[in-house]
């Protein structure tokens, strides 16, 4: 037993390892410090979705995971949206699709997209009431703590999965619901849509309603970039800790402005995925919203030298280069 | 009777003969003092670079006239702008050419009081007053003009030069962080772009305009390169390199990409070999306000860098200078409607002109100054106003404000475009760059 924990702690630390391995290889080999983050993201994604994969052969793969969500986001802001999350990935995808096609992103009214990122708060509570309301529909015989934790967690509802939900791979270790030979394939939150319509509609309206789901994102996230990261109940956890003044400094990796080297150019905020406004309307500093994925898009597109920054504590992991490349001497 | 379109709406009657004498006179005085320039500037910096040498042969007026004539005999359209803000991308995505046509010239701003007061605008009543007597080449061969309605002198300026040109004038909006302003703005530059497409009957697609946007951020790249040279000890005379900013405004956007990186790359030659154009601890200066135009607006930077003692213009806040090409386009996707949008708020929400205001007031321009005097280590502001220029005066208090907190002495230079008052400032600027070295004694 304990030989297998350590066997399986030293596959993760040399998948780990790989990882860092490839990106630091890249890094060294482009030289400037990630002169092209777009890609550099692309890359950490996929390492991402592979290592996602693995983690979900393991049995409690559902607790490593909620702690890399809950806990991680608490210092890395929502990193793990920006540059790890694999529905992220596909809609990225996504994305080079339609620039490949030239058709135009559309953006969304700056109030719907802040309505939308309260609106998950929201999403996330009514997830979690459910199962107790289902409780008090149909409660079960004996109502030990034990019992009643296991039916709100675990029971036929499962709140928690979706936390989990982006996180999907599109081929998955268990049974999903599309077999082609021998092969499961899964989407983000599809499974979790066949569960919940399961109770209601019969299993062809069941298979309709997923593959409705699968077009609506796929369609959503055409239009408009990212659309999912503007609601998604996941990236709730760094965002609560952010909305409480005193907690400013929790959070480990952020964004920071020079306001003397900004010329308000409007870049960053063009370039957004998500449509963050406060990159370019705070005059400089630390730069607080619960909005900002980290995608560091921003920081890669601002033309002035040193203007914005990535910082980790107070290190600068990242920072806005003259990226027309000024002079060398002096 | 003429009809109403054809009557001279602001320009007087002058008669051939008058138009050619005055011409005459002026153009040769217009040599005169370009050649003079030239002189004083190799005089002040013996070893100058040899890249130079282009910038000074362009600079003439001539050399550039004659091409810009050649290529119109090949069809190719000239379009003139007066503000910043005319988008040069959508221009050169057209094939056409664009070239700035606000002038320098002090005795044509004598013309320019027989159709405005002279309370108005010295840049203003010049470009009247060369345009009266067909002086600026630039001005003559456009075909159209493009006239943002940026400060007062500007708009008007528009509205009369239409007598002469068809005017595109394009709406500024005053305050340049709004949704709606971004909004007007971008549909005046679609506006603009149905325009120039129709005058030059090349119609803009991506292709073009994308090489468009490519080019002028070629560009930026030298000119960049060019004012992080200025950050260290002096290689460039600060009228060298404003010399080679504003030849851009008329030059071939290649060539000139060319040229600046040529002598960039002798700059930096120079600088390991530490050949130095003034001694190192000159005091470093910059000048901010109103735009100084080649040939004749010359007078402060010479009176500074010819100065007893010296000073050397390390940078600039001026739109004829730094302000230029110093904010690239940045696309985000390389569609049409993206492109278009870059352009519109690259023009738009990068500049520092005066002629804006928003929730903070012109909070930009003060930060660009704070970033250039850390950066570029400058030991004192000169703020240049011509009379009559408005929007830059009233900034002023605002500007001494900022640099009296941290300690900067900026000093106040009110003229005209005249040759008269150059004794008295000679004064002046003589104290303050004696005061400036004065204080880097201590």
């Amino acid at each position: 037993m304990i030989m297998q924990l350590i066997g399986e702690i030293l596959k993760l630390t040399v998948l780990a390892g790989l990882a860092v391995a490839g990106i630091l290889v890249i890094l060294i080999w482009k030289k400037g410090l990630a002169t092209k983050v777009t890609y550099l993201r692309f890359l950490v994604q996929v390492v991402a979705m592979v290592a996602v994969f693995y983690l979900f052969t393991y049995p409690v793969w559902q607790l490593i995971v909620l702690i890399v969500i809950l806990v991680l986001p608490l210092f890395l802001g929502r990193f793990f949206c920006g540059w790890l999350c694999p529905f992220a990935l596909y809609m990225d995808a996504i994305t080079l699709i339609r620039k490949a096609v030239k058709v135009r992103y559309r953006l969304l009214p700056d109030k719907l997209n802040k309505f939308l990122h309260n609106f998950r708060y929201v999403l996330l509570l009514v997830f979690l009431i459910i199962p107790f309301v289902l409780v008090l529909l149909d409660p079960p015989q004996s109502l030990d703590l034990a019992t009643l934790l296991a039916v709100l967690l675990a029971g036929p509802f499962e709140p928690l999965r979706i936390l989990v939900g982006p996180l999907i791979p599109l081929i998955v270790p268990w049974e999903g619901p599309l077999a082609i030979s021998g092969v499961y394939f899964s989407y983000p939150y599809v499974q979790e849509v066949i569960l919940y319509s399961e109770v209601v509609f019969s299993e062809v309206f069941v298979t309709i309603i997923a593959w409705i789901f699968v077009a609506l994102t796929f369609v959503g996230s055409f239009f408009v970039r990212r659309v999912w990261c503007r609601f998604c109940p996941t990236g709730s956890s760094i965002a609560v800790v952010n909305r409480f003044k005193g907690f400013k400094w929790a959070p480990l990796l952020h964004l920071d402005k020079d306001e003397e080297k900004c010329t308000k150019c409007g870049i960053c905020k063009r370039v957004c995925p998500v449509q963050v406004t406060e990159v370019y309307e705070q005059k400089g500093g630390k730069i607080n919203t619960s909005m900002c994925m980290l995608c560091t898009r921003c920081v890669e597109m601002c033309p002035y030298e040193d203007c914005l920054k990535l910082k980790f504590g107070g290190k600068t992991v990242f920072k806005s280069r003259n990226w027309l490349e000024p002079s060398t001497i002096e | 009777m003429k009809s109403q379109s054809e009557e001279k709406k602001y320009m007087p009657e002058i008669s051939q003969k008058e138009v050619e004498e005055l011409r005459k006179t002026i153009t040769a005085t217009s040599q005169k003092v370009i050649a003079e320039n030239i002189k004083r500037m190799k005089k002040t910096d013996p070893n100058r670079p040899e890249a130079m040498q282009y910038f000074d042969e362009i600079a003439d007026f001539v050399t550039r006239e004659k091409e810009i004539l050649a290529a119109k005999e090949e069809g190719k359209k000239v379009i003139g702008y007066m503000c910043l803000f005319a988008p040069t991308e959508l221009i050169l995505a057209a094939d056409a050419i664009p070239v700035r046509v606000n002038s320098g010239w002090y005795d044509a701003s004598k013309l320019g009081d027989r159709v405005v007061p002279v309370e108005v605008c010295p840049v203003v009543r010049s470009t009247i007053g060369a345009k009266m007597i067909a002086l600026s080449p630039y001005l003559e061969l456009s075909d159209a003009l493009i006239s943002v309605l940026t400060c007062d002198g500007m708009t008007k300026l528009g509205e009369i030069l239409s007598d002469y040109k068809p005017v595109w004038a394009m709406t500024l909006p005053r305050v340049k962080d709004s949704t709606q302003s971004l909004r007007l703005w971008s549909d005046e530059i679609k506006a603009v772009k149905g325009q120039i497409e129709a005058l030059t009957g090349n119609k803009i697609k991506g292709k073009q305009l994308k090489s468009a946007i490519e080019r002028t951020q070629k560009a930026t790249k030298a000119f960049r390169r060019l004012q992080e040279l200025r950050k260290g000890s002096p290689v460039i005379m600060g009228r060298d390199a404003m010399l080679v900013n504003q030849t851009y405004m008329w030059d071939n956007i290649e060539r000139w990409t060319e040229k600046t990186e040529a002598l960039c790359d002798e700059l930096e030659k120079r600088a390991q070999q530490k050949i130095w154009a003034c001694p190192p601890d000159t005091p470093r200066v910059m000048v901010t306000g109103t735009p100084m135009i080649w040939p004749d607006n010359w007078k402060v930077p010479t009176l500074v860098e010819e100065a007893n003692p010296q000073g050397i213009l390390v940078a600039d806040e001026l739109c004829s200078g730094e302000r230029l090409l110093y904010d690239p386009v940045g696309v985000d996707e390389w569609s049409m409607s993206d492109m278009l949008k870059a352009i519109s708020e690259r023009y738009l929400m990068a500049s520092t002109c005066p002629c804006f205001t928003s929730a903070d007031g012109n909070e930009d321009r003060i930060n660009w100054m704070l970033n250039k005097i850390k950066e570029w280590n400058i030991q004192g502001v000169i703020y240049y106003v011509v009379r009559g220029c408005m929007l830059y005066a009233m900034e002023y208090t605002r500007v001494k404000k900022v640099l009296d907190r941290i300690n900067i002495p900026v000093y106040y230079l009110d003229t005209e475009y005249t040759r008269e008052d150059v004794g008295q400032m000679k004064t002046r600027v003589e104290a303050f760059l004696e005061m400036l070295s004065a204080r880097i004694d201590i």
